[in-house]
């Protein structure tokens, strides 16, 4: 199995219970939509523990406390200070467990994983509905620097996609698309636990991407970020991915220190940052878009309760959105709370997953708010898009 | 041997089916606590929300000889809240709530599972505080310090154990389903700002009892004001007679107020260095500050020497929030832990050093302790690797345990069968026959928590 090798590990909780926090729920995403002491870290290592003497097997009722966690390492920051589990790890040995001993994934995620071995993407579209998001913009093959959406922000975003690579471009930016050749990232194929897959389509990919020449990625979404940066080493068993990967935030936060754009257009609104997981507590990322607000005319920017490495998953995480959308729903509508008590008057992220999830989180929670990416209020205030993209009824071009 | 499927059912009917479960994942996470105490598997857990639901699960119980466990933050360190046999856990988790803070009589009402941090994070936006001494961390809960009587190094200086003084009234369900309240709450009419009133003080029979005499449901407790003057201090006294005499100034020629925690640590790889942390209290400046020269002018005069203050914020400043580092070298056991006179924390020590670090060549566990207000919680803490050294740390630390309870030490915490529950049963106090007679009154058919505290067989 694979959790053996994080053995060590699972017999270092020493089931302090500091993952589950100081009330109840208001770490741990799992449990506030599964509510069982088994959904928290704790709980995941006593059952890793009672699967590797043999008391518990993998089954796939189990499947829903397994595959039901967001993944978003919440529960890991606090680990930190005692015990320093990767339970990020752990819990992904065990989906690969469920695939690698044919116990039966949540629907969701097969369907998901198969989707985009067939398909390439998790949408299952077509090319030309993939690639509809670029119309009216220029690439440049062969640049060098590729800009890698990401099915979602292919997909589900296309207009603030669109704004995203006309803030890159102004910037000064000649980017490359691989236009019809662009495929998913692979992500879900290691996140349901089909690892050997995953192994198969990093190498192609990678043979793909030195093939064109590729010196550098962009990308918007944590997921294809890491996934470059952190799972394809891994997964090809690389030190280093042989090409640098850069998420946006770190990109256009130097767009904005170099002076790249003049911002000159006020926003004038009163704005929060949702800090994505996989670049906050992933990979500490978390200054960027805070830098970004200052430099950016007429933002208040104002924080949620729950911010930084103690801010509350979207609901986004751990492919649980294809698997458990109710769960997935139900953390998005208490995370847009957080949003309606600090009475900001745009939501911005930077993550094209949680701008999705926090969307379906304004409509569950019944309010009027957009949700914008960081890179639309550069637009913004560079004069490249209108402002209307900021008011409450604004409905995009997606 | 209970009837698994007919409890769910039964179960179900009186709390959301959502809430209640009989699957082995489920269950498995609440069969260890932070203790080295041995798996122990519950048959069902139900997460309750209300005192109506606890009635209706106890009923079940009782009906089906089924018995009932209760887990707050499940980081008992002594076997106290891990079912001894198969029954029904019940995590409380959801009973969380905070209740009422009342600024003018200042007392707090909260639910049980309402954790320390939870509500000091609420009281300091009022500018009060309650001064929590356990050190067990974010998860650790306001009904499972006080139902076990817990303490710690953090104002225990100034108020012992929880219970001692601060529980104001309690809401506990008994055995037999009746809900009852301790203190001016007794009276209905009254409200809640009095424990000892209307005859005997009913909630110190609850406080320390570890649940097996009733269910908490609701407790209101004495709230302060907050002091923001933070002056910490740390020393090293040369001997332990010397930590002795300053206990004793503590308690004695200047009062319980000087401090709101002191905490002795003696670290195996220097058993000779005597490190005190102390936080000093006070609400004005210059009254902290004369408390603060009063206590280094002491700490002079006994031949110790003061030191950098940064390790006492530190873990003074992470009690509610959580402490680094726990387990880098493996999980916890605390053992040979008790209270006593200030004056034998000599004979703990002498234990710690010959039994302990001498005779069986353990060097891994260093000692501790906490002038309380005119005594000595003191403690032995290691860090062992499980499973490998299991086995031999438990029954070492139980040798120890023995030695040192036949000395002037009384036991904290009792817990089941891998706590201390043998060594109380075997010394058949009165005190003893006394809490027999009390549970085998109110819980006739061993319902609640069977197995903790008193074992199984004393109560035929």
């Amino acid at each position: 199995m694979r959790i053996e090798q994080y053995k060590d590990m699972i017999y270092a909780c020493g089931r302090c219970n500091y993952c589950k926090g100081i009330d109840f729920n208001d770490r741990c995403p799992e449990i506030f939509t599964q509510v069982w002491e088994s959904s928290t870290a704790r709980g995941r290592m006593a059952i890793a523990r009672g699967i590797l003497e043999g008391q518990l097997e993998y089954t796939e009722e189990l499947a829903e406390r397994i595959f039901g966690c967001f993944m978003c390492a919440r529960c890991q920051e606090e680990c930190k200070k005692a015990a320093q589990i990767d339970v990020i790890a752990i819990t992904k040995a065990m989906r690969a467990d469920f695939v690698d001993k044919d116990i039966k994934i949540p629907e969701g995620g097969e369907q998901m994983a198969e989707t985009t071995l067939s398909s390439g993407n998790i949408f299952a579209d077509t090319p030309s509905i993939h690639n509809h998001w670029s119309e009216g913009l220029e690439f440049t093959e062969g640049s060098g620097t590729l800009f890698f959406p990401g099915c979602l922000a292919s997909h589900r975003f296309k207009e603030k996609t669109n704004i995203l690579v006309q803030v890159l471009q102004a910037a000064g930016y000649t980017l490359d698309f691989l236009g019809d050749d662009q495929i998913c990232c692979g992500t879900p194929l290691w996140v349901t636990g089909k690892v050997e897959k995953a192994k198969q389509w990093a190498s192609d990919y990678l043979v793909k991407l030195q093939a064109r020449g590729v010196k550098e990625i962009i990308t918007p979404c944590p997921s294809c970020f890491r996934a470059f940066d952190e799972e394809y080493p891994e997964l090809l068993g690389l030190d280093k991915f042989p090409i640098t990967v850069r998420h946006t935030s770190e990109v256009l936060e130097k767009i904005v220190v170099e002076k790249k754009l003049k911002f000159t257009v006020p926003i004038n609104k009163k704005v929060t940052y949702h800090d994505p997981c996989e670049i906050g507590r992933y990979r500490d990322i978390y200054d960027p878009a805070r830098k970004i607000f200052e430099a950016l005319p007429g933002v208040e920017f104002v924080e949620m309760t729950r911010n930084r490495e103690n801010a509350f998953c979207c609901g986004g995480g751990g492919a649980v959105k294809t698997m458990f959308e109710d769960h997935s729903n139900t953390v998005a509508k208490e995370r847009i709370q957080d949003f309606i008590l600090t009475e900001a008057d745009l939501m911005t992220t930077i993550c094209p997953a949680c701008e999705l999830n926090l969307t379906h989180g304004t409509y569950a929670a019944n309010i009027e708010a957009r949700v914008l990416d960081v890179a639309e209020l550069m637009a913004v205030a560079a004069g490249l898009v209108d402002k209307e993209i900021l008011d409450d009824d604004y409905f995009p071009n997606d | 041997m209970v009837d698994i499927k007919k409890v769910t059912k039964l179960l179900s009917e009186v709390v959301d089916p959502s809430r209640v479960s009989d699957k082995d994942f489920d269950l498995i996470p609440y069969s260890r606590d932070l203790s080295p105490a041995k798996q122990k598997l519950p048959s069902h857990v139900v997460i309750p929300e209300t005192r109506e639901e606890i009635q209706g699960i106890i009923r079940i119980a009782n009906d089906e000889d089924v018995p009932v466990y209760v887990r707050g933050g499940g980081t008992s360190h002594w076997d106290a809240y891990l079912a001894q046999e198969p029954g029904i856990m019940l995590d409380m988790s959801k009973m969380n709530k905070i209740m009422e803070i009342n600024e003018r009589d200042l007392v707090a009402t909260v639910q049980p599972n309402c954790t320390w941090a939870k509500l000091d994070r609420e009281l300091r936006k009022h500018g009060l505080t309650y001064l929590c001494s356990e050190a067990g961390g974010p998860a650790m809960t306001v009904g499972g310090s006080i139902m076990k009587a817990g303490s710690g190094p953090h104002s225990t200086a100034k108020f012992g154990f929880h219970g001692n003084q601060d529980v104001v009234t309690l809401e506990m369900v008994l055995p037999n389903g009746d809900v009852v309240q301790t203190g001016s709450a007794a009276w209905p009419s009254a409200g809640k700002f009095e424990r000892q009133c209307l005859g005997p003080d009913l909630a110190g029979m609850f406080i320390g009892a570890e649940g097996i005499l009733g269910i908490c449901t609701e407790l209101s407790i004495r709230i302060r004001p907050t002091t923001d003057i933070q002056e910490r201090l740390m020393a090293t006294m040369p001997t332990l007679d010397s930590v002795i005499e300053f206990g004793h100034f503590i308690n004695r020629h200047v009062g319980d107020e000087y401090l709101q925690g002191i905490y002795l640590w003696v670290d195996p790889t220097a058993p000779e260095v005597f490190t005190l942390m102390m936080d000093i209290f006070g609400y004005e400046e210059e009254i902290v500050n004369h408390r603060r020269e009063k206590l280094i002018a002491k700490v002079k005069e006994l031949g110790g020497e003061l030191g950098d203050r940064a390790p006492a914020d530190d873990y003074f400043g992470h009690i509610l929030t959580g402490l680094t580092d726990l387990f880098v070298t493996g999980v916890w056991h605390f053992f040979g832990a008790g209270t006593l006179r200030i004056d034998d924390i000599k004979f703990m020590y002498d234990v710690w050093k010959t039994e302990l670090i001498e005779k069986r060549g353990y060097t891994k566990a260093g000692f501790g302790g906490q002038i309380l207000p005119r005594r000595w919680l003191a403690f032995m803490v290691t860090n062992y690797r499980e499973p490998e050294e299991w086995e031999e740390l438990v029954k070492m630390a139980h040798g120890i345990d023995e030695i040192i309870l036949d000395g002037p030490v009384v036991p904290y915490g009792i817990g089941g069968r891998d706590g201390l529950r043998d060594i109380v049963a075997s010394r058949d106090t009165g005190y003893y026959r006394l809490l027999k007679t009390l549970k085998k009154t109110l819980d006739p058919k061993n319902i609640l928590q069977r197995g903790i505290f008193i074992p199984e067989e004393e109560l035929l």
